[in-house]
């Protein structure tokens, strides 16, 4: 079943080949570590399992390089186990269920993003499975109690507050600001963490307001926007809503000293599509590949992350794709300093976690959120993302005023 | 001025929901066709012009030229060789063949192009022009143009050419057009070439405004559907009223109760139009 789902787009000689590389694969079951991840990999979030993937399947490909996952002195190799949840939540609950019970996989990635990586965690939970989330970042994720999920992703006002801080230090005439929300889980709750950032450091939302997935024009928004004058405009999205939005504001002739956006310029394809419109653009994420972090990872610094990852895909790693990578390096290492891969051992190991990575510091609050982290707020400068916080990595100053 | 500029917003989109929605009336109305895969034609419009002005330098607006005939073959194609097969089975047969023919379309675009957004940036950009701090960018002026011209081809062949007259014979009554010696199967697949045109031209405007991905489709697909109801199915003017209609709407709904709800008033009018007025604004039974 869960072959088949493996590979709905596939051929049929893919489907088994497939197939019988997880019957072979079985056989050699006490060689190998089993890690599932169940992604959307069609669908309308394909491009973001696309990213995941990738981000997976690196570091199983640097580990097996190695030899594999060192346990008790034996090298074990990693396999990944794939599953399409078609980008539907509740599939997501019944694949991640379906790995632990059919595919016997040691560990667990949690599905893509904050919904479906809670959704699934309740049955890592019930089964004990120590379970990675890369893209879950919402505090509602970790407030459920859970011992066995563990996440790579700071809280949102992580994001939005050093932002908020820098423009407030380097741009005090910036009084009003403006919030334009995709009305969907993560957008949404980034807005929200921006308004209230906004509204502690004595800025005015001017406007706050939602808008649908599948928004085909923003016209009347953005004339909304521009007739009141603010300042700053931060929009949230993804990388189509966000270049929609920022072409119509240049067609409504929209000037502002501030414009962020989250999360389109941390991509490369926003970069490249925005073109000279997206220069000056503010924007926040998890990780970026201009930080220097010298790891104890297989990865080791962020330099030669970003070096491997570009000898394989032949483009620049984004956050989605670097926080993957580093959950399969958490996982190595917690399994290796355990000795073991019994499941309560390696969890304790990832509880008292507490080290550098190429993705930056990371340790595990008690609610199993990363709490090290410091995420870079960055800008669009001359085409090319430039780090302005924090300060271990910052490599420019914040420039006022978008056209 | 808010609400100029709000009104001149909704007349802009409103011609391009309009040029988006049209071929889709056009096969629904004649062929009773619930024609799925109009979307996917209209990214595939988009990537053409992304590809002969990044590869090549063709400016989209002779992308036109081009994208006519080649949508019309492959629609005339499409229909001789798969939909023709069906075309007399219920309505729900051809709706599920068109549905795995866009399955087929959209993964093969997706494969080919990646689902990454891109956008087709005219260099140096057109810019906008403004009056009285009305704002209209000039590449939607333009396009709408396009549109407005396209609908006016479109109603030329139905109106002035024999061919456009055995279309509407036929989407009248498909027996006496038989009997009068129409040839039913060609005009079928003329209409479905004609369709499939309007969809790569729209697809070709659309690639100057919005993002282009395989991802798109459905939301120029659901645009496509409201239009039709709300207009009238078949119908040349209904098509571009029932598109300025939700392009004010959506356009008046956003500014006044905000945008999360403009699509919410928009479905809540086509249901409102299902019930009380299903023949749409300017649908007339059977004929242009």
């Amino acid at each position: 079943m869960v072959c088949s789902r493996l590979t709905s787009r596939r051929s049929n000689s893919l489907l088994l080949a497939v197939c019988f590389g997880l019957s072979a694969s079985a056989a050699l079951a006490q060689d190998v570590v089993k890690f599932g991840a169940p992604l959307p990999l069609t669908g309308p979030l394909a491009p973001e399992a696309i990213k995941q993937q990738q981000g997976y399947d690196l570091w199983a490909e640097q580990a097996n390089k190695a030899g594999g996952i060192s346990v008790g002195g034996k090298k074990y190799k990693v396999e990944i186990v794939y599953a399409d949840y078609q980008s539907n939540t509740p599939r997501a609950v019944q694949t991640t269920e379906q790995m632990i019970t059919q595919n016997n996989v040691n560990f667990l990635f949690s599905p893509f993003g904050s919904g479906a990586a809670k959704a699934g965690s309740s049955v890592s939970e019930k089964y004990k499975v120590p379970t990675i989330a890369s893209t879950a970042s919402s505090a509602q994720v970790y407030d459920q109690g859970y011992k066995y999920l563990f996440g790579t992703f700071t809280p949102n006002d992580t994001l939005t507050t050093p932002l908020t801080q820098i423009v407030k230090a380097k741009a005090p005439d910036v009084k009003k600001v403006a919030i334009l929300a995709r009305n969907d889980l993560f957008p949404l709750a980034i807005a929200q963490e921006m308004e209230k950032s906004a509204k502690a450091n004595g800025l005015e939302v001017v406007y706050f307001e939602k808008y649908a997935i599948n928004t085909l024009d923003h016209s009347a928004t953005l004339s909304q926007i521009k007739s009141l004058a603010p300042q700053w405009i931060f929009v949230t999205g993804y990388i189509n809503d966000l270049l929609l939005v920022r072409k119509q504001m240049s067609d409504q002739q929209i000037k502002a000293g501030v414009l962020s956006m989250i999360a389109g310029p941390a991509y490369q394809e926003f970069i490249d599509a925005a073109g000279a419109s997206g220069e000056n653009t503010t924007s926040a994420a998890w990780w970026h590949p201009a930080a220097q972090y010298s790891g104890k990872d297989i990865f080791g610094t962020t330099a030669n992350y970003v070096k491997l990852f570009r000898d394989k895909y032949k483009s620049d790693p984004d956050y989605a794709q670097a926080s993957a990578s580093v959950s399969g390096a958490l996982f190595q290492m917690a399994i290796e300093r355990a000795g073991s891969l019994d499941r309560d051992k390696v969890r304790d190991e990832l509880a008292r976690m507490n080290v550098m990575t190429f993705f930056g510091p990371v340790k595990f609050g008690p609610n199993g959120q990363i709490d090290s982290l410091e995420p870079p707020v960055f800008q669009l400068q001359g085409g090319k993302p430039v780090v302005l916080s924090p300060a271990l990595i910052k490599q420019g100053e914040f420039r006022l005023g978008v056209n | 001025m808010l609400a100029a500029q709000v009104l001149i917003n909704a007349l802009v989109l409103g011609c391009l929901y309009a040029c988006i929605a049209i071929g889709f009336s056009l096969v629904w109305g004649v062929l009773n066709v619930i024609n799925l895969i109009h979307g996917s034609f209209i990214v595939l419009g988009a990537y053409l012009a992304w590809g002969l002005y990044q590869s090549l330098h063709i400016s989209p607006w002779y992308a036109l030229g081009i994208a006519a005939p080649a949508f019309f073959v492959l629609g005339y194609v499409i229909q001789r060789l798969i939909l023709n097969r069906v075309i007399t089975a219920p309505v729900l047969v051809t709706l599920t063949l068109t549905f795995g023919l866009d399955l087929i379309l959209n993964n093969a675009m997706i494969y080919y192009f990646k689902a990454d957004y891109r956008k087709l940036t005219l260099t140096p950009p057109m810019g906008s022009v403004s009056l009285f701090d009305v704002v209209v960018p000039i590449d939607r002026l333009i396009a709408t143009a396009s549109a407005l011209a396209l609908t006016g081809i479109l109603y030329l062949i139905l109106r002035r050419l024999r061919v456009g007259r055995a279309i509407i014979a036929v989407r009248l009554d498909r027996d006496a057009a038989m009997l009068m010696g129409v040839n039913v199967n060609s005009i079928y697949a003329i209409a479905f070439g004609l369709g499939a045109a309007l969809a790569g031209c729209a697809g070709v405007l659309m690639a100057l405004i919005f993002p282009i991905s395989p991802l798109t489709s459905t939301a120029y697909l659901g645009k496509a559907f409201v239009v039709c109801v709300l207009g009238g199915l078949g119908s040349v003017s209904g098509a571009l009223a029932g598109g300025i209609l939700l392009a004010l709407i959506e356009g008046i709904g956003s500014t006044l109760i905000g945008p999360a709800h403009a699509t919410t008033l928009s479905f809540a009018l086509l249901i409102v139009f299902l019930i009380v007025r299903p023949q749409g604004l300017l649908g007339r039974k059977g004929f242009e």
